[in-house]
């Protein structure tokens, strides 16, 4: 008898539907992308393949079944650049023009931007350094406030690379794989808890619908199925209900931790059609930025095809500041004069956040046991020295389809020991974990500020990872310092104050740090709530339960910071009476941020804030 | 070159053309002028000549079928009309209304001819050869195109010509005989889908739009459907509008919610729904998405009354948007129309 | 009731009404923007009709459902995974196009050939069920031309209701002019139904029935077959997207009684 795990505690008397499969996936991103394409090719390669047959279900094909959250599989939005080399590798013949907003990269810029407001908050090491800059501008060809290296580091070109949107690239990929009618892709399913025999997964219990907000059975109840699975793929994701339970469940590896993250938001900007030939917005282009509008705050612009431009900014966890504003900061960024010159006539086509888990080795899990494995960044995939993922969350996938394939092929079980045999085995030897293991240490240094933080990272970059700097590395609740406003004015007063005005809590902060009003236009400069309406919308589907949950509501009442309502990126999380944060499903849009950007964690826990199975997220037809 | 047939028919009463018949006989006349090719015109009706008299100033050679058999309108005997008429005329190029009537079997008749067919005409031009417009993805995008194949039958959108006025006068009308199939099907009647004025009324020069938001939960927190239902019948008495509704107040029927009774999918406008013709809308209590939106596609001037400050139709889709409660607004209305009927 | 029918429901895949459409031109003619990552959905009418035949098929045991659809496999794998939460269905998919752009007359002809070809077809108790529009092409004549080379000439368009009687015939409610609806009875199967949106509310999705459908529909993708289709001398000249923006006033701060004299005055004038 399998039991699934559920953080709402399951009813023994609810009578659950249960299907056999051979294959259940759990999240389509990247690293599913490139499990199902590899799997679903080398099954097009014979179909009649004994090897490919169903296990459950004799006579039929091997049922493969992936489960995925989102209303759609082009709702992710997130514009990356990529080497995209094991992407290539699964796609010989790519031409990236059949990929919407797809383009090679064909220059690339690293920029610092100085702080032409001076409400940034700059240690004195970093001004010393700005002064020196602007009084030798001309000398070091300082222009519109930024300083270009000379040199784009060899640890951050993507030359020759892509440029993509994430979700374009899904639904592209997606549609390579339904074309096969292989595999079926579930959007709009979200997977509640994983159905554990010991340590052993069975496979997967689908969320339950037709329950109210807290989960109790309503009108149109029904329990989610239980899906038994020969093989569980675990793919959701960095914030992904099943990941994160079966971590609880088994623990991390020793000395792994999840304690790095950032929270990414971008827009999506469309040039005007007058954009001049000469300009250099071409697409291909690829800007790295930091140093603004935060020192911490690393950004990002991307040109696509068709007068399209992702630009973007990632706050860390390490950025100490309980007002973790990415929304605002991100309309400062845009608007810093390096920047605002090319994007000011630009309209805000789309807009989109995630967390990203930038723990990279150290946050690896345990990769397989009995019945389960596990790709993509929620398997510590992401290498945060390079700055990317997305290319290696393919290769994961690929890695363990190749393994599921010998298994097939051989007649092994997926045990423990014949995943590890095969996945973890063509893993470790992979280039995937020898650049990881290169990055390791290089974000090291940002815990001892940032001069530090560059100085660590140029060091490991430059020498392959053999020099790096040591750091003790608090969890995520201890590295916001609510001491760190510049201010008299707290994060509670600056609440109440928000409230009173009718102002999100983030503008009520940045306002009073001295940050500037942003000059709404209705066009580029949006409020919040507009930027989620003009571009995305989000999609609650009716009838699931909530997934953002608050543990303990004591601990809320009496935090200060309440950097979760701040770093909302929906302002789905809003103060509520009696000092407690109210969430708002209709608004989230599964950014995760929630997850890590409380400073009051429960003993034994990673944050006073549950994260759990939910439907739908930011639907974007134009990501 | 052989000739432009159209083909017409009589209404209920059977001695007359209806408007649809005679704005494609418009089109005939100004296509045959453009092609110079001879001009014929197919009559339906159960009293031809009665009904063709309509036709005389347009000096084509008049052709019918006729009958007590051809007062239904059916798929069988209307297609093996249509069939005879065409087979007669030999024309390589047809004009239709794109009536209910002849939108059930032109395509059918196009076929058995070997022709190829396109319907929802909009617009015809081209000087030597004929392009056709017609609208795309339910009115969201226009294209003009050219057949080579023949006959190629061309179904005209009703409304989007000027129907022909000609001085009647007797015409001379040459008979076709045509071989009916054993009926298999018989028309009963007519029943109207809701009652009076609550349904789409093409001839009305307004039409009001109900959005989902009547139905919605008010200001003091409570629904005021009853209400709501009272103040839209209360402006269509006192206006004669026609009523349109959203998909999304229609389906609420479906859903349990609270409903307006005389809202059926009739009423409905936009992507699912009709495409009416009308000189005014006034919109209420709707968000004016593009789904929607494309259901106002022919109305002309467009008015919007909307609680929300961003809705879609503050976005460049009507003309004049106020940001009211439209329960006051229509209420308001209500009083000044009933002192002053328009 | 003894009357059982072979119902086919013709249902065409469009592009979800939510998405921004862009008309492009490639070397093949017009098409979408990005036509094959747009997010897909079963025609609405079609859909329509495709509750309706279940229904129907429920109602009369012993009848059978089969739904055909054209449009590229893995579009129809997505939609399918919709529809089959839905209701339960045999599909016959053919892998062609997508687009509102292609010729009506080859996707009949592809169609027609589909069903002629069903293993176990009783053609004396067909009912052939579609749209009577569509969201893409719109022409409303496919499923007519499908029942012209089937040799079916009892043909109803704009279908909101059937009732079958005891004797298998049955009554049809058309929408025509005015906002009405012709009655007719007919005396059976065979015989064509464009539905408009018929009387049945969406069944709700279940995704669970879905995958246990699928697991039946998943062979069938698997085994589609490619069509190509002709232009049937159809040549565009242009398409377009029409300009749609409006110099808007928006009022803010109108009094109810100022607003209502606007209107007022509006509807009055010529």
């Amino acid at each position: 008898m399998s039991v699934a795990v559920q953080t709402q505690e399951a009813d023994a008397a609810v009578e659950r539907q249960t299907m056999e499969i051979d294959i259940a996936c759990v999240g389509f991103g990247p690293a599913m992308g490139g499990f199902l394409t590899t799997l679903t090719n080398a099954w097009g390669e014979n179909p009649a393949d004994p090897a490919f047959e169903s296990r459950v279900a004799p006579g039929l094909p091997l049922q493969v079944l992936c489960y995925e959250r989102a209303d759609d599989l082009a709702s992710g939005v997130s514009g990356v650049v990529t080497r995209g080399k094991a992407i290539r590798a699964s796609f010989p013949s790519l031409v990236p023009a059949e990929i919407p907003m797809a383009t090679e990269v064909q220059r690339e810029r690293v920029l610092y931007l100085l702080d032409p407001i001076g409400a940034s908050r700059r240690s004195a090491t970093l001004r010393l350094g700005d002064a020196v800059l602007r009084s030798a501008c001309s000398l070091l060809g300082v222009k519109d406030h930024a300083f270009e290296l000379p040199w784009t580091p060899a640890f951050l070109q993507k030359h020759g690379g892509l440029v993509l949107s994430i979700g374009q690239f899904n639904q592209w990929v997606a549609s390579q794989v339904m074309a096969s009618g292989f595999a079926q892709i579930w959007p709009g399913t979200p997977v509640a808890a994983p159905l554990l025999e010991g340590c052993a997964v069975k496979g997967v219990r689908l969320a339950d619908q037709g329950v109210d907000k807290q989960g109790v059975p309503a009108d149109g109840f029904m329990p989610g199925m239980d899906v038994h699975a020969l093989l569980t793929v675990l793919g959701d994701g960095p914030v992904g209900a099943l990941g994160q339970q079966l971590d609880e469940r088994l623990g991390l590896p020793a000395g792994h931790a999840h304690r790095e993250w950032a929270l990414g938001m971008k827009f999506v900007l469309e040039l005007p059609p007058h954009t001049p030939e000469d300009s250099p917005l071409q697409p291909g282009t690829v800007w790295h930025t930091f140093g603004y509008p935060e020192p911490e705050i690393f950004g990002f612009l991307y040109v696509h095809p068709d007068r399209l431009v992702s630009v973007g900014i990632f706050v860390p966890s390490w950025m100490s500041d309980p007002a973790r504003t990415a929304y605002r900061y991100l309309q400062h960024y845009i608007q810093h004069p390096a920047l605002w010159r090319h994007l000011k006539e630009t309209t805000l086509r789309s807009w989109g956040a995630k967390s990203l888990e930038e723990s990279g080795l150290r946050g690896e899990p345990f990769l397989t046991g009995d019945g389960f494995a596990r790709i993509g960044e929620g398997s510590g995939s992401t290498n945060m020295l390079t700055g990317s993922g997305v290319d290696e969350a393919w290769s994961t996938g690929v890695q363990l389809s190749e393994a599921v394939v010998e298994l097939l092929r051989t007649g092994k079980p997926f045990t423990h020991e014949n995943l590890a045999a095969t996945y973890e085995a063509r893993r470790r030897s992979s280039e995937v974990q020898r650049r990881a293991s290169e990055a390791q240490n290089a974000r090291n240094g940002f815990h001892g500020g940032v001069v530090r933080g560059l100085i660590g990272m140029a060091l490991a970059g430059l020498t392959g990872g053999r020099l790096s700097l040591g750091a003790h590395i608090p969890p995520t609740d201890k590295q916001i310092h609510p001491g760190n406003t510049t201010d008299d004015l707290s994060q509670q007063a600056a609440a109440m104050l928000a409230m009173d005005d009718g102002r999100p809590l983030h503008d009520a902060l940045m306002s009073a740090r001295g940050w500037p009003e942003i000059p709404f236009d209705g066009r580029l400069l949006v409020s919040h709530q507009d930027a989620l309406l003009l571009g995305g919308k989000v999609q609650a589907m009716p009838g699931f339960a909530d997934h953002v949950v608050f543990r303990d509501t004591g601990l809320c009442i009496s935090c200060n910071e309440k950097t979760c309502i701040a770093m909302c990126s929906g302002q789905a999380i809003t103060l509520g009476p009696d000092s407690l944060p109210a969430f708002e499903r209709e608004k989230c849009i599964h950014c995760g941020a929630c997850l890590w950007n409380c400073a009051h964690a429960p003993a034994g826990t990673q944050s006073n804030i549950q994260f759990r199975a939910g439907s739908g997220g930011l639907h974007s037809a134009e990501n | 070159m052989k000739p432009i047939l159209v083909l017409t028919h009589a209404d209920e009463s059977g001695s007359a053309l209806t408007k649809a018949s005679l704005e494609a006989v418009t089109a005939g006349k100004d296509l045959a002028q453009q092609l110079s090719a001879p001009l014929v015109i197919g009559v339906i009706a159960v009293h031809a000549v009665a009904a063709a008299s309509a036709l005389a100033a347009t000096e084509a050679r008049i052709l019918s079928v006729t009958g007590e058999a051809f007062a239904q309108a059916r798929y069988a005997s209307d297609a093996a009309a249509c069939e005879a008429l065409c087979r007669a005329a030999d024309s390589a190029l047809v004009l239709a209304p794109g009536s209910s009537r002849f939108a059930r079997i032109a395509a059918g008749v196009a076929h058995r001819l070997g022709g190829v067919i396109d319907t929802h005409i909009t617009a015809l031009g081209g000087s030597s050869t004929v392009e056709a417009t017609r609208w795309f993805y339910r009115q969201r995008v226009e294209g003009v195109f050219h057949r080579e194949a023949s006959p190629w039958f061309l179904l005209l959108e009703p409304g989007t010509q000027t129907a022909f006025t000609g001085t009647p006068g007797t015409v001379q009308v040459e008979s076709v005989a045509v071989e009916l199939p054993a009926p298999r099907t018989y028309v009963t009647g007519v029943r109207a889908a809701s009652q009076g004025q609550q349904t789409i009324r093409p001839d009305a020069k307004l039409l009001l739009v109900a959005g989902a938001g009547w139905t919605k939960k008010q200001p003091d927190g409570q629904v005021h459907a009853t209400e709501a239902g009272q103040l839209i019948l209360g402006f269509l008495g006192n206006s004669g509008a026609s009523l349109g509704s959203s998909k999304s107040l229609v389906d609420q029927g479906g859903e349990g919610q609270p409903v307006l009774p005389f809202l059926t999918h009739m009423n409905q406008i936009g992507q699912t729904g009709s495409t009416p013709r009308h000189a005014k809308g006034l919109s209420t209590c709707c968000h004016g998405e593009e789904p929607h939106v494309v259901g106002w596609r022919f109305i002309g001037d467009r008015r919007a009354i909307s609680l929300d400050p961003n809705c879609g139709w503050t976005r460049g889709k009507a003309d004049v948007v106020y940001i009211a409660d439209a329960f006051q607004v229509i209420a308001k209305v209500n009083e000044l129309l009933s002192v002053n009927k328009p | 009731m003894s009357t059982t029918y072979q119902i086919v429901v013709c249902a065409g895949i469009v592009p979800d009404p939510l998405q921004s459409l862009e008309p492009v031109t490639g070397p093949n003619g017009p098409g979408l923007k990005n036509e094959m990552v747009l997010p897909a959905v079963l025609d609405p009418w079609a859909a329509s009709a495709l509750y309706e035949a279940a229904h129907l098929a429920a109602k009369l045991p012993g009848s059978k459902l089969w739904l055909v659809s054209l449009g590229p496999k893995a579009k129809l794998q997505q939609v399918m995974m919709t529809i089959a939460q839905k209701v339960a269905f045999e599909l016959v998919p053919i892998d062609g196009p997508i687009g509102g752009f292609t010729d009506a007359h080859a996707t009949a002809a592809a169609l027609a050939d589909a069903i002629a070809a069903l293993p176990g077809l009783d053609r004396t108790r067909l009912l052939l069920f579609g749209g009577w529009e569509s969201a893409s092409r719109g022409a409303g004549i496919t499923l007519q031309l499908v029942g012209e080379r089937l040799g079916i000439t009892d043909q109803f368009q704009g279908v909101d209701q059937i009732d079958v009687r005891e004797d298998g015939s049955f009554e049809v409610l058309e929408r025509v002019e005015g906002g009405k609806h012709q009655v007719s009875t007919c005396a059976g199967a065979p015989a064509v139904l464009g539905w408009a949106t018929g009387c049945l509310a969406e069944p709700r999705n279940n995704p669970q029935v879905g995958m246990a459908n699928m697991r039946t529909l998943m062979p069938a993708l698997q085994k589609a077959k490619p069509a190509t289709l002709a232009a049937n001398g159809l040549q565009y000249v242009d398409v377009h997207l029409p300009s749609q923006q409006r110099t808007t006033r928006v009022e803010r701060d109108m009094t109810p009684e100022d607003i209502a004299r606007e209107l007022v005055a509006w509807i009055g004038a010529e």
